[in-house]
């Protein structure tokens, strides 16, 4: 039966991902508080600063922090509330900018980020596989060579360093575009067109930067799918038997498009990881730049609260993608049934 | 998840719904440098309120004005002194809170009472130099200080710097949450006694607008700007760079070279001073030396490594001339009502220097170890007749201090020049401030207390003492980092504070001066610099050396507000208020020495 075999694969891709879940979250609390150091000094620093002369607030403050964030349970004891507390969708409090709840920093961040990495990396996905697919159906001429060497060199170049030249010559030299911020300085966010239009502006630049660079290795791959797709037996048929090219063209896309889309899923992980960078480069106010005042500061439940989010949402693309998949590729449909 | 996914969901519709607001680039004063991460409470009872909280929405009873030694009343009106120990404020019949309740007594008892239980607060630690502070009428309020000990610097400070909070609005808060997780951050809910309030607040910016029908407006007239807005740069390079495009008007920032901007770039950009040290002092750098390490804990170790500091050639290359050669008295000698607190005789006498300063001398440096014994091993370094190595130790500071980590190197090359070997270190600055506290460095650069109503006691408490200390291993923010122990110097701190006299004062703090040459306790090195910029592209008249209104005018100090009471639009030039001069000049500002003699007049 189609429905209960459906319902035996997801459940062992379930439990498969709380597994690495669970797994991943413990890394994510043990490395932090590996590093030497405590994360109060931030806030005690600043304390010891604006009230100087008042040592005894220094005192109390001290005291009540230590109370207030159990740092100084034993390390299995904040574990276990850490979980429990997060199971509960509670993620804590953050200490460096104590009271907020880490939920609270976090949620007002994330749609920026998923504005800016969602259609980056899809435009970069389907720009770079129709020219990949495109090189290879013109194989050997101008095309393939110039979408080849191109990719090749555009794919390995970082983002934060693309994102860095765009800045120096589109705004700093030419001075087209804004450099920094997700829209000008001094605007409120609203619906209004012109806030769209200012936030366009500045979208452009972290925008480009990441599907120029994502761009040229799904071009590279695709070209090699084609061009090992057009070898393929079934291929070779097809021509043997006289379907026009046009068709057989079709074929082989369709089917060289279903390692890209587990890339897909992957890559909308690792270009979460590399969009930190870019958000720190052009001062985006997402995930990543709030993880990296987090690491600065050593603000462990901050920490945790970003990547127990970032790692969930990679999760769940891929567990998204692995549906796709077996929508688009009627062999794993098959087989599952089977 | 899917709760995650509602909260998302309904973030973002929420932020659409928000009305569109454009702030006016003329009436709108950009800030930088004060607020580096998302802003986190308007509630002083947190142990972190968002910057602006403490500056311009809670103001306190009287203010207290560094530049000319005087309190400016504020909510009070006046005060007075019943015997030597007993002080009342007047509140202002006028002083009301934003949402037009009155500001009585019972906000200023209220206030405090709330501070001492929950241990954070404005005024916490009170209860250590006040007996009592009650209400006498809804107008006076009345503060009794403790006799033992008794401490007239911190007596004053706690009291006439009180600032009332809304009780009847913390009184509803507290029914309904612990009042530490409470946010705040309403502007239609808050409820303050400060000439402004929060307007909006996001991940990138936090914008505050004026209360134009504020009580105070017939007192002291408005502040000249409108909205101050804090745009949360990622970090010291971008918040200069909005300085220069204009995009920013106040800023309390670090700026390598600042005064290429306007002589070399040609920008309207200031400092306090246009000629070096451009900025004025905060605090006193240190070199600390930890007193319990081996070799460290020897008094003419220490002695020869403040003689070996290079003071002027450091400050020159790595601090860009922003400050000067602190005096080894401790005491902050570029404000003048300080200076009667130096025994210069005892101080030149003792460096043989024009000023009392310690000269930078590695054959002084040399001779004294020479004498006391120290021999310089086959390695160049020293050992005592005791067999102790005076090396490897470390200096450190955080990465990324720059200009401290260059002061480490040319400290660490000089030392081992002396036969002392010392490494530089530079970790993350959590690792670093661990060891500072805990008493596990070696040698350290770092800060200490700055210019304030009760220098030099301030700095040589800090340093100094032991009280304020814990052993080895413990942390301890409140001071005493380098471990020095000594009682004489407790009982003389003491007397200082608990004395009318101010010979007797004086006197304590020459004795202490006495002890410091003797030991050495750590280097005081140089004065930190008081980070403060500012554009004149859109407002203008900013406190300067010619224009000295106010002398705390970075955005980030606590003490800043009136700063915004004498700034200009550029469009729409205004005099400096007269509030801001003392009573003699027909200000408001009480000079401290008369608060002193009105407190021995009452004790008669």
């Amino acid at each position: 039966m189609a429905s209960r075999s459906a319902v035996k694969y997801i459940l062992r891709r379930l439990i498969f991902l709380f597994i690495t879940y669970v797994v991943a979250t413990t890394i994510v609390f043990i490395l932090p508080r590996a590093i030497p150091g405590n994360p109060l000094s931030q806030i005690l620093s600043n304390l010891s600063r604006v009230a100087q002369s008042n040592p005894e607030a220094i005192r109390a403050a001290e005291k009540n922090l230590m109370e207030e964030f159990g740092l100084g349970k034993p390390w299995y004891l904040q574990y276990v509330e850490f979980i429990g507390k997060a199971l509960k969708g509670d993620l804590g409090t953050s200490i460096t900018y104590y009271p907020r709840k880490v939920m609270d920093l976090i949620v007002p961040v994330i749609p920026w980020t998923l504005v800016l990495i969602l259609p980056a990396t899809i435009v970069a996905w389907i720009l770079g596989n129709s020219l990949g697919a495109l090189a290879a159906y013109r194989r050997n001429t101008w095309i393939d060579k110039g979408v080849l060497t191109g990719s090749l060199v555009v794919s390995q170049i970082p983002y934060y360093w693309l994102g860095m030249i765009f800045i120096f010559f589109f705004g700093v030299k030419l001075g087209w575009l804004p450099v920094q911020g997700a829209y000008s300085q001094g605007t409120i966010p609203d619906l209004s067109w012109a806030f769209f239009m200012d936030a366009l502006k500045h979208y452009i630049l972290p925008f480009l930067s990441i599907v120029v660079s994502a761009m040229g290795g799904w071009a590279i791959g695709m070209r090699l799918m084609v061009i090992y797709e057009l070898g393929s037996d079934y291929a070779n048929f097809s021509e043997y038997i006289g379907m026009k090219d046009k068709r057989i063209f079709r074929y082989v896309f369709r089917n060289s498009l279903l390692p890209q889309v587990t890339g897909l899923a992957l890559s909308l992980g690792s270009v979460l990881g590399g969009a930190l960078i870019t958000e720190i480069v052009f001062n985006y106010p997402g995930t990543g730049y709030l993880l990296f005042k987090a690491l600065t500061t050593l603000d462990y439940p901050l920490i945790q609260g970003v990547f127990v989010i970032l790692i969930a949402s990679v999760y769940l693309a891929n567990f998204i993608v692995d549906f796709v998949y077996a929508l688009i590729d009627p062999r794993i449909r098959i087989g599952q049934e089977e | 998840m899917k709760r995650f996914f509602l909260v998302l969901l309904m973030a973002l519709v929420l932020s659409s719904l928000m009305a569109q607001i454009s702030l006016p680039r003329e009436e709108t004063v950009y800030i930088a440098g004060a607020l580096w991460g998302p802003a986190t409470t308007w509630n002083l009872y947190a142990p972190q309120s968002t910057w602006g909280t403490d500056q311009f929405l809670f103001i306190p009873a009287f203010q207290y004005d560094l530049g000319k030694d005087a309190w400016i009343p504020f909510i009070a009106e006046r005060y007075e002194f019943l015997d030597d120990v007993t002080l009342r404020i007047y509140i202002r019949p006028e002083a009301k809170w934003s949402d037009g309740v009155p500001i009585t007594a019972e906000d200023f008892v209220y206030a405090l009472e709330l501070s001492k239980e929950l241990g954070v607060g404005p005024g916490v630690g009170w209860d250590n130099y006040i007996e009592y502070v009650k209400a006498i009428d809804t107008r006076t309020v009345e503060f009794k200080a403790k006799t033992e000990p008794l401490n007239y610097f911190q007596f004053l400070s706690y009291s006439l710097g009180a600032q009332p909070m809304p009780k009847h609005v913390l009184e509803k808060i507290r029914a309904q949450m612990n009042i530490k997780d409470w946010i705040n951050d309403k502007p239609d809910e808050q409820v303050v006694s400060g000439p402004y309030k929060l307007y909006h607040y996001d991940p990138n910016m936090v914008v505050y607008q004026r209360i134009d029908n504020w009580w105070g407006k017939g007192i002291f007239g408005l502040p000249r700007p409108k909205y101050i807005a804090h745009v949360i740069y990622k970090d010291n390079p971008s918040s200069s760079l909005a300085l220069e495009r204009g995009d920013v008007d106040w800023a309390g920032l670090f700026i390598p070279s600042v005064w290429e901007l306007w002589e070399k770039k040609n920008l309207p950009v200031g400092t306090w001073y246009s000629k070096a040290p451009y900025f004025l002092p905060d605090g006193v750098g240190f070199v600390y030396i930890n007193n319990t390490k081996p070799g460290l804990n020897d008094p003419v170790v220490r002695k020869a490594i403040a003689y070996a500091v290079p003071y002027d050639e450091m400050l020159k290359k790595a601090y860009f001339g922003y400050g000067s050669q602190a005096h080894p008295s401790m005491v902050i000698d570029l404000f003048e009502p300080n200076k009667q607190y130096i025994d210069y005789t005892l101080a030149i006498a003792m460096w043989g220097t024009k000023d009392g300063r310690i000269p930078t001398s590695l054959e002084m440096a040399n001779k004294i170890l020479d004498e006391a014994g120290y021999k310089k091993g086959r390695d160049g370094v020293r050992v005592a007749p005791d067999g102790t190595k005076l090396g490897p130790y470390t200096i450190s500071v955080p990465y990324g201090w720059t200009d401290w980590m260059m002061m480490c190197e040319m400290i660490a090359k000089n030392l081992k020049e002396i036969g002392i070997e010392v490494r530089t270190e530079f970790p993350d600055f959590s690792v670093w401030a661990d060891r500072m506290t805990k008493g596990t460095f070696d040698l350290i650069i770092s800060w200490s207390v700055g210019p304030s109503f009760d220098h030099p006691f301030n700095i040589y408490r800090f340093v100094l003492d032991k009280r304020l200390s814990a052993p080895v291993g413990e942390v301890t923010w409140a001071g005493d980092w380098e471990r020095y122990e000594n009682d004489e110097v407790l009982e003389l701190l003491d007397k200082a504070v608990s004395t009318l006299d101010p010979e007797v004062r004086k006197n304590a703090y020459f004795k202490i001066q006495r002890i410091i040459y003797r030991d050495m306790p750590s280097v005081p090195a140089f004065y930190t610099a008081h980070w403060y910029e500012f554009s004149e592209k859109y407002w203008i008249n900013w406190p300067t050396e010619k224009n000295p209104f106010w002398f705390r005018p970075a955005p980030w100090h606590v003490d800043t507000l009136p700063t915004l009471f004498g700034i200009s639009s550029k469009n729409n030039p205004q005099p400096v208020p007269s509030w801001l001069e003392t009573t003699e000049r027909g200000g408001l500002g009480i000079p401290t020495a008369k608060i002193f003699e009105d407190i021995q007049k009452a004790a008669k």
